[in-house]
């Protein structure tokens, strides 16, 4: 059999709070999203298409909708002989149920999942980013460089950089230290929250990190700075495209509205990268003779005999005659 | 759910009329009505009736067929008792004889032997319909019926419900009875059988000829024939594509359209179904059409009663017309330039 060269390893379990109404009753990694997917297509879709077949999904908050709809993965092409993806739950041990209390004990838990790979690298990835990458390039790079970890960034406007995790790096993209949100920031490049680490370097900082109980066992907080101040080699990886956190509200709204933009450059109906997911299997959409449609993204089962601008609609909606919908976001089944 | 009923499909069929669209694919592979392929409306028909055993009989061109229909994991098929059964004549010299011919049915006879279900469902590939065979297995016990054909205004839909050990009976006895198939048994008035009709009174189609062809997928316009063929509690399954939602500019104009997933319209298009992942560009007008996947229409041109078959690239500034009763079709993969009309 052939050796798994990374895991993939994807959480999915953060609560999304900014997101309030949105997230009540699933977690953020399922929220709808461009009139078809929902927000985790994107990762899943880049692993699939990177030659990434074997994905760990954390879950912890609301895992219902999130559960049923990754499944064994088909829709990804994910159901795997070997590998596939594998939704990895909080579990009980013999003393103590141990949730998940940050990123990095969410991957320490779950370190026997990794070991039965024993993979060269691990990817660590969030299922909250809009985004098109090729992770295999990103390990290539890593590989090149002989890092010990690669932090994928991107460029950042600099009046926002204060808003994000900023590395600073060398002139050789190695990052010599990182800031959390600093109030004035040395550099422009932000971490999107993407890692590949050597596996036998990932492991040791785990369990060293397990061991402090002064950590907040987070991998930008903890793991990295740790790793930084051990010598260890970690690098940047800068990343140019399209890239949106979905973390708010706004943020999710204006990533939508991103679609409808001719100029955007995050391409949906590029065949050779395309975004999978679960699909609804419906009719084609019905344009009727009163209706209307202009700058819009509309998806198959929708019936449409009133005047629809500047809108999303998911699946299954129907607009009424005389109605007017303008900038909007409509989802499955909305009447 | 009835898991008493065998789905036979019979999609040997070849029709001449229809030369221009099934020239490279099979007939039960035409697409139709946006993102169907033909057959998918018995296929889903049966599966919807509950029927978990269905075999198909393909005779030519059907590469597309089997990519379509691949493990029938969209028909929720690929079982591990039942499930879909692909039987490729094994000679392309058998003589037609209509729909359900013996010989054909002959050389799978193990099949038929092997499988439990009590009733057969015998039927064409290239009828267009959503029907529940369950009510027609219902009224076949109420009649006591040995064999019941299915008509709509006095036409055979060429759709035939009899009892698994009959069929294999009369294929097995086919030279001795000189029944090569069931049609012949109906047409002749001195068979032994109970031969009933059921009547199927809602929307139905048998795309025979490309104006059939036209005119039926322009009737999906058609709000009221639209709802008797896509019912929600009997959904038509085709091959799903994970084509994005499709995306309408500031240019476009669309009126009385049918427009399936991943398109990007930027001209005018009216009274017209368009496939998935079709581009029309600025300035063009579509009106009448029925434009395959994956075609593409440039800037600035006109097309009226066309149909363009799949993959089909129409070059900026080109005008096409045909008429009602007789459409334009553009073949296959083609590439239309302006010099060239």
């Amino acid at each position: 059999m052939v050796k798994t060269k990374c895991v993939a390893m994807l959480l999915a379990g953060g609560q999304g709070s900014r997101l309030n109404e949105l997230t009540q009753n699933i977690a953020k990694p399922a929220v709808p999203f461009g009139g078809k997917y929902r927000i985790i297509d994107f990762t899943l879709s880049n692993c699939t298409n990177s030659g990434i077949d074997t994905v760990g999904v954390l879950t912890q908050y609301q895992p219902l909708v999130l559960n049923t709809y990754i499944g064994i993965g088909s829709a990804w092409d994910l159901d795997r002989k070997n590998g596939g993806v594998t939704v990895l739950p909080p579990y009980a041990e013999t003393k103590e149920v141990k949730w998940y209390t940050g990123t990095a004990s969410a991957i320490f838990q779950n370190i026997n999942y990794i070991d039965d790979y024993n993979p060269e690298y691990v990817l660590i990835l969030s299922g909250d980013h809009i985004y098109k990458m090729n992770y295999a390039t990103m390990i290539e790079y890593h590989e090149k460089k002989k890092s010990d970890a690669t932090i994928s960034v991107i460029e950042v406007p600099w009046e926002e950089a204060s808003r994000f995790g900023i590395m600073n790096t060398n002139s050789e993209l190695e990052i010599t230290d990182f800031e959390e949100k600093p109030e004035h920031p040395r550099n422009n490049l932000a971490s999107m929250g993407i890692y590949v680490f050597k596996w036998s370097v990932l492991r040791e900082a785990l369990i060293k990190d397990s061991e402090n109980p002064d950590s907040s066992r987070d991998f930008g907080k903890d793991i990295i700075p740790q790793l930084l101040k051990e010598k260890k080699k970690v690098n940047a990886f800068p990343f140019k495209g399209y890239w949106k956190d979905v973390g708010t509200i706004k943020s999710l709204w204006e990533a939508n509205m991103d679609l409808l933009d001719e100029t955007n450059s995050l391409d949906l109906y590029d065949h050779s990268w395309r975004i999978y997911s679960v699909n609804p299997n419906q009719p084609p959409q019905y344009v009727s003779p009163d209706a209307k449609v202009k700058e819009s993204l509309i998806n198959e089962g929708c019936f449409v005999e009133g005047h629809v601008e500047r809108s999303v609609l998911f699946q299954g909606v129907t607009i009424h005659k005389r109605a007017n919908i303008y900038m909007n976001l409509l989802s499955c089944l909305v009447r | 759910m009835n898991k008493n009923i065998l789905g036979v499909i019979d999609a040997t069929t070849y029709l001449d009329p229809l030369k221009d669209l099934t020239e490279q694919r099979i007939l039960a592979a035409l697409p139709f009505g946006g993102r169907y392929r033909l057959i998918d409306f018995v296929l889903s028909s049966m599966v919807n009736s509950g029927i978990s055993s269905v075999a198909v009989f393909p005779k030519y061109h059907y590469r597309s067929l089997m990519d379509h229909l691949e493990s029938g994991k969209n028909w929720d098929l690929n079982r591990k008792r039942d499930g879909l059964f692909f039987f490729p004549a094994p000679n392309l010299d058998i003589p037609f004889h209509h729909i359900g011919s013996f010989q054909c049915f002959s050389y799978h006879l193990d099949y038929f032997r092997r499988s439990t279900q009590e009733y057969a469902i015998v039927t064409n590939c290239y009828t267009v319909l959503n029907v529940d065979f369950c009510e027609i297995l219902e009224k076949h016990i109420e009649n006591g019926c040995d064999i019941t054909e299915v008509i709509n205004e006095g036409r055979s839909l060429e759709i035939y419900l009899l009892k698994r050990e009959l069929l294999i009976d009369l294929i097995v006895e086919r030279d001795k009875t000189g029944y090569q198939c069931l049609y012949d048994l109906i047409e002749d008035s001195k068979h032994p059988y109970q031969v009933c009709t059921y009547d199927y009174e809602d929307y139905c189609v048998m795309v025979d000829s490309i104006q059939t062809y036209y005119q039926t997928s322009l009737e999906l316009l058609n709000p009221s024939k639209w709802q008797e063929l896509f019912k929600g509690n009997q959904p038509v399954f085709t091959k799903v594509k994970d084509e994005p939602p499709t995306k309408y500019a500031k240019s476009s104009n669309v009126t009385n359209s049918m427009i399936a997933n991943g398109c990007v319209i930027e001209g005018h298009v009216e009274n017209s179904i368009i496939s998935r992942s079709v581009k029309i560009g600025k300035g063009s007008v579509v009106k009448n059409c029925v434009i395959m996947q994956k075609s593409s229409i440039g800037e600035n041109c006109v097309l009226d009663s066309v149909i363009l078959d799949k993959d089909v690239r129409i070059e900026d500034g080109v005008r096409l017309t045909g008429s009602q009763d007789e459409p334009v079709v553009i073949k296959k993969g083609a590439v239309q330039g302006v010099l060239m009309t």
